[in-house]
């Protein structure tokens, strides 16, 4: 294998790991906090309770 | 549900630049979803990106919630196919799973800018960061059509003198071009007594095309900038609309700082594969060690891919589809560069 890619791979691995041992850890309340919709109307996070929710981060590029 | 934040890889795909304006993240949201067709919810952070850093400031992050608020997964980077497994963990599984082909979306291309590139040669920035600027807004000023990209490289980052990249890129979001007939954008840097600036003032080469959208950019040696005091850049210059050019003046503030939202720019921050090395970062994911890979032995940008390349649809990925994904994975990145 390059070794590039190894190197990448072992990296992305001790990122994962260290990123699941940051706080906020499972477990932990997820923070209050105000974002908006798109339209620009705010949101609370809090009212994200009541089901399951999953939340990826991204952008356009 | 998507969290829009910062841009992590600025002017790579559709040239589009990092916000100055909740208005303007808005906007890029609603493009994103366009571009995506989804008709997932989304969330927008604000512009100082707090909810991102909360959470661990990743660009690509996952976290999912229970109904009472708390977080019971957590990962560094999405991983679609991982998420399903938590969802049948905490939920219970589906009668009939959902395949993104299943979805029909409409995708639509990323915004164009309104002229051509234009003939200007850019600036190589290999080896700079990002570093903090603060556009000086006035809701009732022009808007800002061309965005300051500010760069420093590490020494000037860490002990005050390096070289200072300056890229006044146009906004895709604000439709304007440079024209020739114009003049060129101009810019004065106002510094602490003390700090040695190769260049106070600069002006922009005009491109020989009579429209174009070319960053203006400049590359700047500086010494003895103290990380406590900042310098103050004023731009001017003329960006023309469909049917007007306007004469527009602006000011930011630099501060001699990493900024950890501004993400890093195509050029400084991205390696083209070779064939052999897309042939076997794709092979990574070959469990078994066979040299054929089924979907899940590859990453969810791959995945989302896989049907494209799985030619006698038999499920899996064999020597010479492998062969052709990596073949246009490489021809793909190269045309980004």
């Amino acid at each position: 294998m390059v070794p590039g890619v190894v190197f990448a791979q072992q990296k992305k691995k001790a990122s994962e790991e260290d990123f699941v041992k940051e706080k906020p850890a499972v477990g932990d309340p997820f923070p209050d906090l105000v974002v908006y919709d798109p339209k620009g109307q705010e949101v609370k996070t809090s009212s994200l309770r009541g089901h399951y929710t999953v939340l990826t981060f991204g952008c356009l590029t | 549900m998507l969290v829009y934040k910062s841009l992590a890889h600025p002017e790579l795909v559709g040239t589009y630049v990092q916000p100055f304006t909740l208005d303007e993240r808005l906007a890029h949201s609603q493009q994103a979803i366009k571009e995506l067709g989804t008709t997932m919810p989304w969330l927008v952070d604000q512009m100082d990106n707090r909810l991102k850093h909360a959470l661990g400031d990743r660009p690509n992050s996952e976290y999912v919630i229970d109904p009472l608020g708390k977080i019971v997964r957590k990962r560094a980077w999405s991983n679609p196919g991982e998420v399903r497994k938590d969802l049948e963990e905490l939920v219970g599984k589906v009668k009939k799973t959902t395949l993104p082909e299943d979805l029909k979306l409409n995708v639509v291309p990323p915004l164009a800018q309104s002229a051509p590139k234009g003939d200007l040669a850019p600036i190589p920035r290999a080896g700079l960061f990002p570093i903090v600027i603060k556009p000086q807004l006035d809701k009732d000023g022009d808007l800002f059509y061309a965005k300051l990209r500010c760069e420093a490289d590490p020494p000037l980052i860490d002990e005050g003198k390096g070289k200072l990249y300056l890229g006044f890129h146009l906004d895709p979001l604000h439709r304007a071009h440079w024209n020739k007939l114009q003049k060129p954008l101009r810019f004065e840097l106002t510094a602490p007594e003390g700090v040695k600036l190769s260049a106070t003032t600069g002006e922009s080469p005009k491109s020989s095309s009579e429209n174009d959208s070319a960053p203006r950019e400049f590359l700047l040696d500086v010494n003895s900038w103290p990380a406590d005091k900042t310098i103050q850049l004023t731009v001017a210059y003329d960006a023309c609309t469909e049917d007007l050019c306007h004469s527009v003046k602006q000011t930011y503030v630099l501060s001699r700082q990493r900024d950890q939202d501004g993400g890093r720019a195509k050029s400084a921050g991205f390696r083209v594969l070779t064939l052999e090395q897309m042939t076997q970062r794709l092979l990574a994911g070959d469990k078994n060690g066979d040299g054929k890979l089924i979907k899940e032995e590859l990453n969810s940008i791959q995945q989302s891919r896989f049907l494209d390349y799985d030619f006698n649809k038999d499920g899996v990925l064999e020597k010479d589809e492998i062969q052709t994904m990596a073949e246009q994975l490489t021809a793909s990145a190269e045309s980004k560069e």
